[in-house]
């Protein structure tokens, strides 16, 4: 599919920010599944410093500095990207070996992917996500039918309620209360998996929503989306990851499927948030967000929906990162 | 040498043996009689005398808090402060001993240096699998953001401490080592000082080794591999005086001739990191850092720091400033680590450890816990992960003091979570001697467990050396852990020596102009509003201690009926804060408005009377202590514990008299003058002092003007007694009756107060003054005055007889006439000082972390 997608972040601030400096991850990868076509990144007011680089991950994270007073700041990526969706290889191997391989030994072998086995800010180890995995991982079971089993499970078993939960909402609170929203389901899945000793990544990136007649509107459209990815050790060497995304119950080898881009690969959201920064000044900032995905090789007439950003007043007293516009 | 004391009178062989499987330090091991160099100890003079030992461990105690060593002990705003706690006698290492820990360390050093490079660099160890994931990228310690971004100058660790015990047999084990932002070098180095004092014969002829060259070599390597080469500016860190090591951040910056900075005080532009200073952005191109990594940088880092600078992990990345250590090496500081070195040390380095750890087990790998389970009862359980928050952290517990049901607990949450539990052989720690009084005369020698902080700094590219000295810290009577924070205390170290004892100072020979000249310019835009509160709460501590006095003394004195003075005196008592607002007037309710302002003194809440002021002078004191000298310091410390001990001591032994109460006044304006004097006489003229004097001038500015204001509108100064307290309360009297005798006269009084040059508590001068201050604050040319001068009244305009007019009332009571020239002129002054203030504040002060905070989506 020939997608693009415009992803724009407008902070209001009141009064106005003196300095500023953000941090982004608003630049789709090339994978073996996404090849990025183009991409730009529109700022304002103009930054004085703004540089890219990779980060450990192979992300590309864009680094802006202002330095003059100013009431807003718009941060508009806009790409173009041809995903492919491929058939997945069969995988067989039980559970049990892939945890194993994780589990330290003298004569162990590394595995890179064990980047991916700790718990992280936003996926920590509990008891918790070991008891919620455990029936869909009998003994012997296969690992890619346990994922799904388990992707399954959490799409029937939580409710999605956009607002419900905020980004610094510990993953704990959302398993609790049995709903959330995407990157809630990513991080529990994430956290489920690595409970047991698995590998598992958090996704970032965008979902094409194409209300097609008769089949029901995605959840997660037109919106950051996030899923997750689990190591199959035995798919192929080259890509030995697979895609699940909990929110909609799809799975895909690269993606979830053909109708996904992919922004960024991390631990969780804290390594890959899209926007993250930090101002002086601007003692009260509504941020408004709007993605727009749009399938460009689209038989039949073109539809873009503008989705509607949420906006949402913070007072000064609140100091961790927050999070709107982030329904998927 | 006044009298040899009688060897067996000498306190040392009468010691108490070391507890049964410890080594006793005092007799070398397990032999009869003293070990050699204890016996040198207590052979030089005095120092085997009791009497003579309880005097020097009084002296010794004062000094310690004279200089203010404080270790806060909970990090917060509340939290007490605690003196630091310091042995009499030193632990004395032997030069055999010694060279032992210097091999081993050194090793171990480079053995950790080149750990992390392969760790930040290539990651071969975890690919060979010498190293477990589980502590490098399931350590919360290990910063994605640093890797592959190699540090300035090729060197990771620049200090690293290494925690030893003595076993049994008198072998020195490791037991811990800190990478991240250890703490000690300055503390011994005050221990150092103190210590040495106390026995300067025994440490002059005992060979022992000096502390300075290791320091000098540490900044050497430091300047001479930073951005900034020869003339580089380097800072020193904190995160702030809350901070439990606060004291000694700022006695270090000092020390090593460092700026000390908080987050706040500094910025990143184009990838490089500035100080924000009076005279706008100076370049900072190394920091030493005592900050836990994860505050470094809210940008990349914890989003909720307010501690860090944004944008500095960029600036560090791009190589344009060197932060020792590099950020990072947490994970290096977890107890799992330690089993893993031994194979690291033959594979990077090819040899064996010298100086072994103390036998240690990580539980996530299955052999490991297997094999340690069942000896659980003989030793400790770490975590692995200290302080994580995304991992089951807890204290370190000893196996040996659990129940068999606490065992078999521990054993099950073991099991289940083997990686987050660290199993570390039990070793009984030596015991060295320590000095207890016991009254007057009497004292005697006690055993207590000891472990040993010793430390390596960087002298050149993959290059150490080891302090020949270090941190002893000495655990209290049965105690098994010594911490600082379990109350424990410190003992300084003696390294002998049968070289030559190195007499290196840390006094550069040779500043260059470059770095002269920078170091004159600096004064942080924190340290300068700092000091501008310091100078203004030093005036309002004198101030009201001067009321306060003045009322007091009024009140009993021979004009106690004078109702215009008593109006004056309530009236200013609330305006300064002496009683709270609601207190009978002193015309209403002499005695209760007395008492009231005695209870406030101490100035404990809801009272801001004298004692809180004198902790604000304190507190700001505190947050630039590496400006001001150890005198002056001291000083302040003083009044102001003084003060409150007084205050107190009276108002638990119920209400206190007027009589005690004028003695504890007296007592803090004495302390006061010293104060004011350091800050007059013995402080460099700098930007930095002119902002002390600035505060210290509007607040004078303002007092003078308010209480001229008040004697008028409460006529007060048209009473005998009324005009004789206003000349009282600025210091005046002497100077008054001099010039003018007896006289009763308006003129005479507005003469000396509002318009006399040569009198500094006259309006007029105070005036002038500020003038010029302010005007040599904003660089203007000599003569010159600058916009914000000019919002200062000038006193060239003032005319006395102007001043003096009654305003003509027909025929009235001529003393009662308001003069409203005078009441002019003094609201304009009153408002000087208030607008003046704001001005500065927002020209020249941070106000760091006002209004900082993280946004993302």
């Amino acid at each position: 599919m020939l997608l693009q997608v415009i992803h724009e972040t407008r902070y209001d601030y009141l009064p106005p920010v003196e300095v500023a400096q953000h941090m982004a991850y608003l630049q789709p990868c090339d994978t073996a599944s996404q090849q990025l076509l183009s991409h730009s990144l529109l700022v304002e007011p103009r930054p004085a410093q703004q540089t890219s680089a990779l980060d450990v991950y192979g992300n590309r994270r864009t680094f802006m500095s202002l330095q003059t007073p100013h009431a807003q700041l718009r941060v508009v990526a806009t790409s173009t990207v041809r995903t492919t969706g491929r058939a997945m290889p069969p995988s067989v191997l039980a559970w049990e070996p892939v945890r194993e391989r994780f589990r330290y030994r003298a004569d162990a072998v590394y595995d890179p992917a064990a980047e991916f086995v700790f718990a992280s800010q936003h996926a920590p180890r509990h008891p918790e996500f070991a008891a919620y995995a455990r029936p869909s991982f009998a003994p012997g079971t296969g690992l890619f039918d346990a994922a799904c089993d388990l992707m399954h499970r959490i799409h029937q078993d939580f409710t999605y309620e956009s607002q419900s939960t905020q980004i610094n909402t510990p993953a704990l609170e959302a398993m609790a209360q049995r709903k959330g929203v995407c990157q809630d389901f990513a991080h529990i899945m994430v956290a489920c998996l690595r409970s047991i000793g698995l590998a598992a990544r958090y996704m970032s990136g965008y979902l094409l929503t194409e209300p097609a007649p008769g089949t029901q509107r995605l959840v997660g459209s037109d919106a950051s989306h996030a899923w997750v990815s689990v190591l199959l050790p035995d798919l192929a060497d080259t890509d030995r990851w697979c895609d699940f995304d909990p929110t909609n119950d799809r799975w895909g080898w690269g993606l979830p499927g053909e109708d996904y881009v992919l922004l960024a690969t991390g631990r969780d959201y804290a390594d890959v948030s899209p926007i993250r920064g930090v101002i002086h000044g601007g003692a009260n900032h509504q941020l408004t967000v709007s993605v727009t995905v749009t399938r460009l090789d689209a038989p039949g007439p073109e539809t873009a929906i503008q989705a509607p950003g949420q906006g949402q007043i913070q007072s000064q007293s609140q100091s961790q990162s927050q999070s709107q516009g982030l329904s998927g | 040498m006044l009298h040899a004391p009688q060897p067996d009178a000498m306190p040392g062989p009468q010691a108490p043996r070391a507890a049964s499987g410890h080594f006793d330090e005092l007799r070398g091991g397990n032999t009869d009689g003293l070990a050699a160099h204890w016996s040198a100890f207590f052979g030089h003079a005095g120092a085997g005398d009791p009497a003579e030992l309880n005097r020097r461990s009084t002296s010794l105690e004062r000094q310690v808090r004279d200089n203010g060593v404080t270790y806060n002990v909970y990090a917060d705003a509340g939290g007490p402060q605690r003196p630091w706690s310091l042995d009499l006698f030193p632990l004395i290492i032997t030069p055999e001993s010694w060279k032992h820990i210097e091999t081993g360390v050194l090793q171990r050093v480079q053995l950790l240096d080149r750990l992390m490079a392969d760790v930040y660099g290539p990651q071969q160890l975890l690919a060979r699998g010498l190293l477990p994931p589980a502590l490098v990228q399931g350590h919360p310690g290990y910063l994605r953001a640093m890797h592959g971004a190699p540090p300035v100058g090729g060197t990771h660790l620049h200090i690293a401490a290494f925690d030893l015990a003595r076993g049994p047999d008198g072998n020195w084990w490791l037991v811990s080592q800190r990478t991240q932002a250890p703490s000690g070098l300055g503390y011994l180095l005050e221990n150092r000082l103190a210590v040495s004092r106390q026995f300067p014969q025994a440490f002059e002829n005992m060979h022992v080794q000096r502390l300075a060259g290791t320091y000098r070599a540490l900044i050497d390597n430091l300047k001479s591999i930073s951005p900034g080469g020869r003339d580089a500016h380097m800072a020193l860190l904190t995160p702030g005086p809350y901070n439990e090591t606060y004291f000694e951040h700022a006695y270090l910056a000092r020390y090593l001739g460092l700026t000390l900075v908080e987050g706040g005080d500094m910025l990143v532009r184009d990838q490089r990191l500035y100080l924000k200073t009076l005279k706008g952005l100076v370049p900072i191109h190394a920091l030493l850092k005592r900050m836990d990594d994860q505050f470094l940088d809210p940008l990349e880092l914890r989003p909720d720091s307010t501690l860090g600078v944004p944008g500095l992990l960029q600036a560090v990345r791009a190589g344009n400033v060197l932060v020792a250590n590099a950020p990072g090496s947490d994970f290096l500081e977890s107890p799992a680590l330690l089993g893993f070195l031994p194979a690291l040390a033959r594979h990077l380095l090819g040899e064996d450890l010298a100086l072994p750890a103390l036998p240690t087990w990580w539980c996530g790998e299955r052999n490991a816990m297997e094999e340690v389970l069942p000896r659980l009862s003989e030793c400790a359980i770490k975590p692995t992960y200290p302080g994580s928050a995304q991992h089951g952290s807890f204290e370190a517990v000893l196996g040996g003091e659990l129940s068999a049901r606490g065992l078999d607990e521990w054993a099950g949450r073991i099991a289940r979570q083997g990686d987050e539990h660290t199993i570390q052989a039990y070793l009984p720690l030596a015991q060295m001697p320590s000095w207890q009084r016991e009254g007057e005369r009497g004292g005697r020698i006690l055993p207590r467990s000891v472990m040993l902080r010793v430390f390596a700094v960087a002298n050149g590219p993959q290059s150490w050396q080891v302090l020949p000295g270090g941190l002893a810290r000495v655990a209290h009577a049965n105690a098994e852990i010594a911490t600082m924070q379990r109350g424990g205390s410190s003992a300084d170290v003696w390294v002998m020596t049968r070289g030559q004892v190195d007499r290196t100072t840390l006094l550069a020979p040779a500043l260059t102009p470059v770095a002269v000249a920078q170091r004159k310019r600096l004064v942080t835009s924190r340290a300068a509003e700092n000091l501008y509160w310091l100078g203004r709460y030093t005036e309002r501590t004198e101030n009201t201690i001067a009321l306060a006095r003045l009322a007091l003394e009024s009140l009993n004195g021979e004009d106690q009926s004078s109702v215009p003075l008593l109006t004056w005196l309530g009236k200013m008592s609330v305006a300064n804060n002496l009683v709270l607002p609601g207190v009978p007037a002193p015309t209403q309710a002499r005695r209760v408005f007395e008492r009231s302002l005695i209870a406030g003194l101490g100035g404990a809440a809801p009272s801001t009377s004298v004692g809180y002021n004198l902790r604000a002078v304190r507190m700001a004191g505190s947050t630039v202590r590496e400006r001001l000298s150890q005198e002056h310091w001291s000083l302040i410390v003083r009044a102001q514990e003084n003060l409150t001990d007084a205050c107190d001591a009276q108002t638990r032994g119920g209400e206190f008299s007027t009589m005690q109460a004028l003695d504890i006044l007296k007592a803090a304006g004495r302390h006061m003058a010293a104060i004011t004097g350091s800050q007059t006489d013995r402080m460099t003229r700098d930007d930095g002092w002119r902002l002390l004097s600035i505060g210290r001038h509007i607040e004078r500015l303002g007092f003078l003007s308010r209480s001229l204001a008040l004697g008028l509108e409460t006529a007060s100064v048209h009473s005998d007694a009324g005009f004789e307290a206003m000349v009282a309360l600025f210091d005046s009297t002497i100077t008054f009756h001099a010039q003018f005798q007896q006289s009763r006269e308006m003129a005479a009084m507005i003469d000396l107060l509002v318009l006399d040059r040569d009198n500094p508590r006259s309006l007029a001068w105070v005036a002038h003054t500020l003038r010029g201050r302010l005007a040599k604050l904003a660089g203007s040319e000599p003569n010159e005055l600058s916009a914000l001068s000019l919002q200062v009244p000038n006193p060239n305009s003032w005319n006395l007889d102007q001043l003096c007019m009654f305003d003509a009332l027909g025929g009235g009571a001529g003393a009662r006439q308001p003069m409203t020239a005078l009441a002019n002129l003094l609201a304009q002054c009153n408002d000087a000082a208030f607008d003046v203030s704001e001005v500065i504040s927002t020209t020249y002060f941070t106000h760091s972390g006002e209004s900082r905070q993280s946004v993302g989506a």
